[in-house]
């Protein structure tokens, strides 16, 4: 009997241990990224402001493209010598064949002459040897870092434009989300890569969600007031507050249809928090869910407007539902654990949701984000590296979802590809959370 | 005889062995129902399920618009491959018989007449033609980007051509080819065709790119014969809001582009 259990011990443990490997998948696979070469601007002038616009420029334009998402950019490294600051200067040769076998060459100059700065920059198809020029582009504006940066962020959308396939890029895009850096939470903004952070309100309470309109003139968000909690309305053009209703109960989670038109929101006016719609000016209110339970977290099909997924506690634990923007076909996205912060992509095909897929004593299940393919009920997991990840939110291009993270020790925003790559911390001060991306 | 003998008195210890074969299989009967007691983990509750412990069962959803990371092109004109070109055969040295050799009777050849051969024998059969000499010799084929092109997504090909314009479209602006190429494979959702179709005929799509960049008149040129492929193809470009707008430069008003999807699971 021992020879057998030595015989076949192994081979049971063996059985039952092999298990723990999750799979890493990517998406969209068997596209080439364009191999994207961008040599630093000259300067055309001789002006002692140059090396400092030139530098920021420089930096912003290769960061920009870099987190595009879509270009392999070429290692510095590999290129020939020489400078290169107008048409004249490229030799294709040297450029398209390895080592820096690239296939876009983006170049150009930038120059100060007084208070004003000129900047000249092509892209060229360098494979592409008679006839090269994609784009070829002059900007003028002040000579200060600020305008630098601005103009590196115009043309490198340019450049993801074209190349992209007619899909605007994000770097002029904005970010609002909830800072408590003050003291107090109140609702701040920043530029896409976590520049120029600033406080937007200074209310001196508690401001949550942010959400900012289609046409990017108002931020809607919910706050503790005298009466409770509110949607609040703020016109970013007239830097203040503009009246909207108050509706009694708990009014949380604002979000705008993609006309801009109506605010879906969660009211707990009629005593359970129901789903709620409302025009923009505040009236025609109408409601939309009426189940037992919390219903909170309304999300539009940013595509369509035809369709709002939200979060319902009918069942138990909340879990993602979709449903008409009537209030009719309702149906169930998740299957098990804990769903929250649903959020539309761009082009109406995909969720994105915060799941903890197993939630409960003894299963302690990590909070993650996860995309779901609407049609076909699919899923894939983008973060893994721990921590509570949350509110998650896209960009306006769909290449890119913010959130939320516990993962660095206190909460933070991140960024990353929308298929879970290249994750970068964007805040670092205080506690950010609810990150919502301008939608352009 | 002794040694028959021998074989015949030995028939006693089969029972023995017998027994131990007995004994072991036994055992391993026995071993292979304590397993299946004995053994951990689910007994069916999980199927379907999406996994399990800590492992995610991760399905594939392959249109997230990212390009990923880079596999090898599948451009005939830019692999490693020497092409279709066939290298001339190298021409057998010719032995000459040395100056002062004796030649030695056996070995002398006797010259055969030729055969005669029938007036029908002699009709040549009709050789296949030669077409035009288009093979491109290994490493001199040009820049990658041409008008013509091919991709594979998950496994699956596709290739397209341009028309339009002087017909030049592709060789000008062959950037904004690759933007075309890469958005429809994106964008062909390959779940939506019937999962009983393993392989399937190649499926001709035509469309128009107008000159703000959004497709038209996307048309099955030539089914596949399977419906489901069609219409995924089809959709592939519907779904497409745009592929960004022609070049500023491009005169006309709308470039055709022909597509083809190659179906393979």
């Amino acid at each position: 009997m021992m020879r057998f259990l030595k015989l076949f011990l192994p081979f049971v443990l063996l059985t039952s241990a092999w298990s723990q490997d999750w799979i890493r998948t990517g998406t969209g696979l068997g596209v080439e990224k364009v191999r994207l070469a961008v040599p630093d601007f000259n300067a055309s002038t001789q002006d002692a402001k140059n090396a400092d616009l030139l530098k920021v420029f420089n930096e912003t334009l290769w960061n920009d493209l870099d987190n595009a998402g879509i270009f392999d950019m070429v290692s510095k490294s590999f290129y020939p010598l020489g400078q290169i600051g107008n048409p004249a200067d490229v030799k294709f040769e040297p450029w398209s064949s390895p080592p820096p076998n690239a296939a876009m060459l983006a170049f150009g100059n930038l120059g100060v002459s007084g208070n004003g700065m000129t900047v000249q920059g092509w892209l060229y198809d360098v494979k592409n040897v008679t006839s090269p020029q994609v784009l070829g582009k002059q900007y003028q504006d002040a000579a200060t870092s600020d305008a630098a940066r601005l103009t590196a962020h115009k043309f490198a959308d340019e450049i993801i434009f074209r190349l992209g396939g007619g899909i605007a890029g994000i770097a002029e895009s904005k970010i609002y989300f909830v800072s408590s850096r003050s003291g107090h939470k109140e609702i701040w903004a920043m530029d896409y890569d976590g520049a120029n952070q600033h406080a937007i309100t200074h209310l001196g309470s508690i401001s949550l969600s942010p959400r900012v309109s289609p046409d990017g003139s108002r931020i809607a968000f919910s706050s503790l007031t005298k009466s409770g909690w509110d949607i609040l309305m703020y016109s970013l053009d007239l830097s203040r507050l503009v009246a909207f209703p108050r509706f009694g109960g708990t009014n949380v989670s604002p979000a705008w249809s993609p006309d801009g038109i109506k605010l879906a929101f969660s009211s707990s006016r009629g005593g359970d928090p129901e789903i709620y719609t409302v025009d923009a000016s505040g009236g025609n209110l109408k409601r939309l869910t009426s189940f037992k339970g919390v219903d909170v977290s309304p999300a539009w099909n940013r595509k369509t407007g035809a369709q709002i997924a939200w979060v319902s506690g009918r069942t138990g634990l909340p879990q993602v539902y979709t449903m008409e923007a009537d209030g009719t076909n309702v149906q169930r996205l998740t299957d098990q654990g804990y769903a929250v912060s649903p959020a539309w992509s761009p082009n109406g095909q995909f969720l994105v949701v915060s799941w903890m897929r197993k939630y409960g004593p003894g299963a302690p299940g990590a909070q993650d984000i996860y995309i779901m393919d609407i049609a076909s009920k699919q899923w894939v997991q983008l973060t893994h590296d721990g921590g509570r990840n949350d509110f998650p939110y896209w960009s306006p291009d769909g290449r890119h979802i913010i959130f939320q993270s516990s993962r660095a020790g206190s909460l933070q925003i991140w960024t990353m590809l929308a298929d879970g790559t290249n994750q970068k911390q964007l805040t670092f001060a205080g506690a950010n959370t609810q990150p919502n991306w301008s939608w352009k | 005889m002794e040694a028959n003998a021998e074989i015949f008195f030995e028939h006693d210890r089969w029972g023995r062995n017998l027994t131990w074969s007995l004994v072991l299989h036994v055992a391993v009967a026995v071993g292979i129902l304590l397993y299946a007691v004995v053994a951990p983990g689910s007994r069916g509750e999980g199927w379907g399920a999406g996994g399990g412990g800590d492992a995610m069962g991760v399905t594939l959803v392959s249109t997230v618009p990212l390009p990923a990371s880079t596999v090898q092109t599948q451009n005939v004109l830019a692999n490693d491959s020497k092409g279709l070109a066939q290298s001339q055969p190298k021409p057998q040295p010719v032995q000459e018989a040395l100056p002062d050799a004796i030649p030695i009777p056996d070995k002398i050849a006797k010259t055969k007449p030729a055969s005669k051969t029938s007036a029908t024998k002699e009709k040549a059969k009709p050789q296949p033609v030669e077409e035009a000499d288009n093979v491109v010799p290994y490493g001199q084929g040009g820049p990658v980007s041409g008008p013509y092109g091919t991709f594979s997504a998950n496994g699956a090909k596709g290739g397209f051509g341009f028309t339009g314009g002087g017909g030049d479209f592709g060789s000008r602006y062959a950037w904004y080819v690759r933007v075309v190429q890469q958005k429809v494979s994106e964008n062909w959702l390959k779940y939506e065709v019937d999962p009983s179709i393993s392989t399937a005929q190649r499926v001709y799509i035509t469309f128009d790119v107008m000159r703000d960049g959004h497709p038209a008149n996307v048309q099955v040129e030539q089914s596949s014969g399977v419906p489901s492929l069609d219409q995924s193809a089809t959709r592939a470009i519907q779904r497409i809001d745009t592929f960004g707008p022609l070049p500023s430069d491009y005169a006309a008003n709308k470039v055709s582009v022909e597509f083809w999807f190659d179906y393979k699971r």
